[in-house]
């Protein structure tokens, strides 16, 4: 059912290094979270859960596993026949192969399709960020704001606004001046990177700052500024909930953590907002006769017989009897085996923990990651 | 590919599990936290590569229907292959005419009309791997006009009761199909898995008919081991029977041991299911379990032992649940003591505080959606 002409472009080309080998081969809205999740699950879900039906997806950099994900449109319900998610990765055209240059290029480069798609307003969307969000309450601000442009933003700590895009708005929320990262902020409202725009006013200045040479083709750099300069009508609005950008391991060993708060904001259990993702087959998951499971996220496809405590278990993981697994985070189809140890560390995706070997350290102050396929 | 039209039916009125069969056709009862009955038996047949399915319903078919839908989460190709969801229309007077023959007959001209040459029947209530396009091709190279799975099992003093038993000759034909009255240990249990080609079938199919307005397909093959060469299949995996509370208690408890659920959980074996998107599992700092199968989307605040937990199950803090079955959706709130005990779905265990079955052959249930 065809439900508003808000398209989502979801932005997914970056690789994220910082999460080091987790992303060698897969780029960061790829990387698994929550037991069972990956990243770009939550936008897809939220698009769905918000009644968007049309979602393009811009991929760059290691994007084979992405595109073949993102493609399976029937894991998040868009697959009706007036929905879909469309892949879309840079593209030779006649001007020659068209690297995305910046997240306006990526929609720039993309302009055909938005055409064909009829969006009347458009939702940019970041591929790597965690929270739940409901996007048609966004529209409706938009809307009822009569506003050019709609940018989420969170209330941040103040001291930790200056590593932020902030917002400096007036009394009715509108946004007066955005500054980049300031050394001195005015205020705390930090950019999401979440942007509805008219779709006609946005494909003028999209257009325009194809042109322009010394610009950096990016949304917060370029083409807001550019906005604000003109006197367009931009918005805040205000978001309040959990919100996570896993930009490195461990922001992405927090956020796993997160989830054992049994009062956490992002609420996974709940029904009506529910985050969907891959179907994989296999089996339930067993826990063993000697087994001890507590403070833990377990799903699906697992087999526990050695102790697990404050940590996250992917699917297919197994721990073997006399191992112990503590304030971890273990990715899909990896093998603790008998007597090993792992603490405060992030397993990566199909590692065999080795027989007696220790993987981090209680007093470690960085979370350690173990990506090789054997680990001593 | 396999050139078979796989036809699930039903199960035979000697087999029930009383309250629990009130609510929904066996094949649609909740085994093991996260799958249907029927979904061990089907994903047999995907597996082996029949893209062609008929499922038999003998009554109340909403919940099997949902769950079945298009048959897309089996793996059955959506353009290539079908799956049938088939039911008598016709009003029965009473419940011994609603027979497996009954509903071929007035759906004959669906099996007619398929392409293929060969037919693989079996009902759900039987738990087991098999792969059928390998027991067909040995069928085909066989002279045998039907090829019968079986098990031998050393139990069936207390198990298989009602289940046909066969006797055999050196090569395995049978001579003898006769009813497990539970007084020999060691018996040649029939998984009423039957290979034949559709020719045949369809012929039987219309001889029983004529024999008897209340024959099963069973009774028509018992009465032609003189006129047919019928032969036993052996299996030699893991086998459950799900024909009375006691049997689906016991496979419960039986698989939520991985040394023996492995056996029919392989990774090149999927058992397909329909999913529901439920979040992984949460357990509490209290949280304390050992021996037990979990599906998705509960929470577990208590101490589970020896148990199989349904989707979406809450267990709260101070309850102790203890060699028990509890279906998708149930509550069971604090302090509340379970050994030996089925939970239906959306079923809430609260104010009670104790339930204790009295043996695995009689564990106490608790009815959908009750509360107690």
């Amino acid at each position: 059912m065809r439900q508003n002409n808000m398209v989502a472009m979801i932005l997914a080309g970056g690789r994220g290094s910082r999460l080091l080998d987790l992303t060698k081969k897969v780029a960061k809205p790829a990387v698994h979270y929550g037991g069972k999740y990956r990243i770009i699950d939550f936008p897809l879900s939220n698009c769905a859960n918000s009644g968007i039906n049309v979602v393009g997806v811009l991929t760059q950099y290691e994007s084979v596993l992405l595109n073949s994900y993102v493609a399976k449109d029937e894991y998040w319900g868009l697959d009706a026949k007036d929905s879909g998610v469309f892949v879309l990765p840079p593209r030779e055209k006649d001007t020659g192969l068209g690297w995305y240059r910046g997240t306006a290029d990526a929609i720039t480069q993309n302009l055909d399709f938005l055409d064909q798609m009829e969006a009347e307003y458009v939702l940019i969307l970041s591929g790597d960020h965690i929270y739940k969000m409901d996007y048609s309450k966004m529209l409706a601000c938009h809307k009822a704001n009569n506003a050019d442009a709609t940018i989420a933003v969170l209330e941040v700590p103040m001291k930790e606004a200056s590593r932020f895009g902030i917002m400096n708005t007036d009394a009715d929320d509108v946004i007066v001046e955005f500054e980049e990262k300031p050394a001195k902020p005015k205020s705390n409202l930090a950019s999401m990177g979440i942007y509805i725009f008219d779709y006609k006013t946005l494909r003028k200045y999209l257009l325009a700052d194809e042109k322009t040479e010394q610009s950096n083709h990016d949304f917060g750099k370029d083409i807001i500024p550019a906005f604000l300069n003109d006197g367009k009508k931009l918005m805040a609005y205000r978001f309040k909930g959990y919100w996570k950008d896993v930009g490195t391991i461990d922001s992405l060993w927090e956020a796993n953590m997160d989830l054992l708060d049994p009062n956490n904001s992002l609420q996974l259990m709940d029904s009506k907002w529910k985050i969907f993702t891959e179907d994989v087959g296999g089996a339930p998951q067993f826990i063993g006769d000697e087994a001890v499971v507590n403070k833990s996220i377990i799903t699906q496809g697992c087999i526990v017989e050695g102790t697990v405590k404050n940590s996250v278990l992917f699917t297919g993981v197994k721990v073997e009897k006399g191992a112990t697994v503590v304030d971890s985070v273990i990715m899909t189809d990896s093998v603790i085996r008998s007597g090993a140890t792992v603490t405060r560390a992030i397993v990566g995706e199909d590692v065999e923990v080795l027989e007696d070997a220790v993987v981090g350290d209680k007093e470690s102050a960085e979370i350690v990651l173990a990506a090789k396929k054997k680990v001593k | 590919m396999c050139d078979a039209l796989g036809i699930i039916n039903f199960e035979g009125n000697s087999i029930d599990l009383n309250e629990m069969t009130q609510f929904r056709p066996l094949s649609a009862v909740s085994i093991l936290g996260r799958y249907r009955v029927i979904d061990f038996v089907l994903s047999n047949m995907t597996n082996s590569g029949i893209d062609h399915i008929q499922v038999y319903i003998k009554n109340k078919p909403r919940s099997l229907i949902e769950h079945l839908g298009t048959g897309r989460h089996y793996n059955i190709n959506s353009k290539q292959g079908k799956l049938h969801i088939l039911y008598g229309e016709e009003e029965v007077t009473s419940s011994i005419y609603n027979t497996d023959i009954a509903q071929f007959m007035q759906n004959m001209q669906y099996i007619e009309e398929s392409d293929e040459e060969y037919v693989v029947m079996a009902p759900s209530y039987m738990i087991y791997r098999a792969d059928y396009n390998e027991i067909l091709e040995e069928h085909i190279k066989s002279n045998a006009d039907i090829s019968v799975l079986y098990k031998a099992v050393d139990d069936a003093k207390d198990e298989y009761w009602a289940c046909d038993t066969l006797t055999m000759d050196r090569d395995h034909r049978i001579s003898e199909i006769v009813k497990n009255n539970g007084k020999f240990k060691n018996r040649n249990i029939s998984l009423e898995a039957y290979i034949l080609s559709k020719k045949l079938f369809i012929e039987l199919v219309k001889k029983a008919a004529k024999t008897s307005s209340i024959f099963w397909f069973k009774d028509i093959l018992a009465e032609s081991c003189d006129e047919l060469v019928i032969k036993g299949v052996s299996l030699r995996g893991y086998l459950g029977c799900i024909n009375y509370l006691g049997g689906y208690y016991k496979v419960n408890m039986e698989l939520k041991n991985y040394e023996i659920a492995k056996e029919l959980f392989k990774d090149d074996w999927p058992i397909h299911t329909k999913t529901n998107d439920s979040a992984p599992t949460y357990f509490s700092e209290d949280a304390k379990v050992q021996g037990s199968v979990i599906a998705n989307g509960c929470v577990i605040e208590g101490e589970v032992i020896n148990s199989v937990i349904g989707r979406n199950v809450k267990i709260k803090k101070g309850s102790i649940v203890k060699n028990s079955i509890i279906l998708p959706e149930a509550y069971i709130g604090n302090d509340v003591n379970l050994d030996t005990a089925i939970v239906d779905k959306h079923a809430v265990v609260n104010k009670v505080k104790g339930l204790k079955g009295d043996n695995p052959k009689l564990p106490v249930y608790v009815k959908r959606r009750d509360n107690i």
